[in-house]
């Protein structure tokens, strides 16, 4: 039985290893760190199968674990950069000016890190708001005030209507 | 869907993908099977070790010939030294603590055991309790400065031991302490200990009196070798690199019996590095 939750899961880290990398790499938005992000979430994911008790939560459970070593990353890094650099040009949604708005792609990167997960997760990776709660540690309510206060921001940030629908 | 989610959908997708992914993936695969079956054999020896455990303390005593027998098989012999005495998991909101405690058990030197065990409980105690009230503080800051704290992220603390070499002559084991915070951060304690003289071991026990020379030079030749792959950076002497082991350098012996000095995360080369080790040739081997 937990042989085959445990190869379950290694199948499933190999199939799906670019969409962990796509993920990772949003939020580190660096190449080698975004390796090393998935690299670090598999060892962990692994090595702690066995804590895995039931396979239909193997999805959101990575899930979790590559948002949570992304995360910190990011949080790490941000604040190694703001020590250091000027910091990143403050384009927060100008307001009227058409030519100066983000595009929606970029835009989502203004959000914060809890918000990208949401918006990711929904949107790129097509995954169910019940899951999403899942991964993220939060209730199924949480996950939709979340979504809509950052579909919200979207809108502030781009001047278009970003509902999905 | 509209247009600008297909866009930033499709900009999404076309994330490049390196080469090198598919080999980070397959090794992270294997080096994740492998701790896990690290995990598993310990845990597995222990759940046994612990059904059996009423019968074996009664037949150790009853049967002289028996102790006799297990101190004669390596693995059960390894099990009577270095057992878990305490295993448990916490979980809030704040942090996930995993800890194994482990408690050494040296027939015919109850001081040198109580002193070390002692020593352990101690210092895990306050790991954890340091460990604890910087959770606490950095989930009341995230929390004052306007988070969620549905939303918190609990801190991963884990505590876990190794043991590196189990001979006749020398015991070494090592416990190590992880913080998942922002970045992890582990650290690790060292205990070794010579069964025949019961005591503990110093690294000029193993070395000889010229023991800084020796584990120095080892050290600086393992930053040149490991130096010349270009993604390897250690810190210049000058700023904050390796200059000198520490009187009380923390090190352990590895199967072959050789000390491995260890540096922690950032102590002698930049995080990404993780934490180095250098094994230190015995004197009369080295040339």
């Amino acid at each position: 039985m937990e042989q085959t939750t445990h190869q379950q899961l290694t199948d499933y880290i190999v199939a799906h290893q670019e969409d962990f990398y796509r993920l990772a790499y949003s939020y580190v938005k660096n190449r080698d760190a975004a390796l090393d992000v998935v690299q670090e979430s598999i060892v962990k994911a692994l090595s702690k199968s066995d804590s895995l008790r039931k396979p239909e939560f193997l999805k959101t459970w990575f899930y979790r674990i590559l948002l949570n070593e992304s995360m910190n990353y990011y949080r790490h890094n941000r604040r190694l950069v703001s020590l250091e650099e000027e910091g990143l040009p403050e384009t927060a949604a100008p307001q009227g000016d058409h030519a100066a708005r983000l595009d929606l792609y970029a835009a989502i990167d203004r959000l914060d890190s809890r918000e990208q997960a949401i918006i990711r997760l929904r949107f790129f990776q097509d995954m169910k708001l019940e899951d999403i709660a899942q991964v993220t540690g939060t209730n199924l309510n949480t996950v939709k005030s979340r979504l809509y206060k950052s579909l919200r921001k979207l809108r502030e940030l781009t001047g278009e209507e970003c509902s999905y629908e | 869907m509209s247009e600008a989610w297909s866009k930033a959908r499709s900009a999404y997708e076309q994330t490049p993908i390196p080469e090198e992914l598919d080999f980070a993936v397959a090794s992270a695969v294997r080096s994740g099977n492998r701790r896990r079956s690290r995990r598993r054999a310990i845990h597995r020896s222990l759940t046994a070790a612990l059904a059996s455990c009423a019968c074996f303390v009664l037949l150790v005593n009853a049967s002289p010939t028996f102790a006799q027998a297990v101190s004669d098989v390596p693995v059960l012999g390894s099990l009577a030294r270095v057992f878990t005495v305490k295993e448990y998991t916490v979980e809030d909101r704040e942090h996930l603590i995993d800890v194994r405690l482990p408690a050494l058990d040296l027939d015919g030197n109850s001081d040198l055991e109580q002193r070390i065990n002692s020593e352990i409980q101690t210092r895990i105690d306050q790991v954890l309790q340091e460990a604890e009230d910087r959770a606490r503080e950095t989930k009341a800051a995230f929390v004052a400065t306007g988070g969620d704290p549905d939303e918190f992220m609990p801190i991963i603390i884990s505590v876990d031991y190794e043991i590196k070499c189990q001979t006749n002559q020398y015991l070494s084991f090592i416990i190590t302490k992880t913080e998942t915070l922002a970045s992890a951060y582990s650290e690790y304690y060292a205990y070794n200990i010579d069964l025949q003289a019961g005591r503990e071991l110093t690294l000029r026990d193993v070395l000889g009196p010229d023991y800084v020379e020796l584990a120095n030079e080892a050290v600086r030749a393992g930053i040149a070798q490991r130096s010349q792959d270009p993604d390897n950076v250690y810190f210049e002497p000058g700023e904050g690199g390796f200059t000198s082991i520490d009187q009380d350098q923390t090190f352990y012996l590895n199967q072959a019996g050789n000390a491995v000095v260890g540096f922690e995360k950032y102590e002698i080369a930049p995080g990404y590095m993780g934490m180095q080790e250098f094994e230190i040739p015995l004197p009369g081997a080295a040339k």
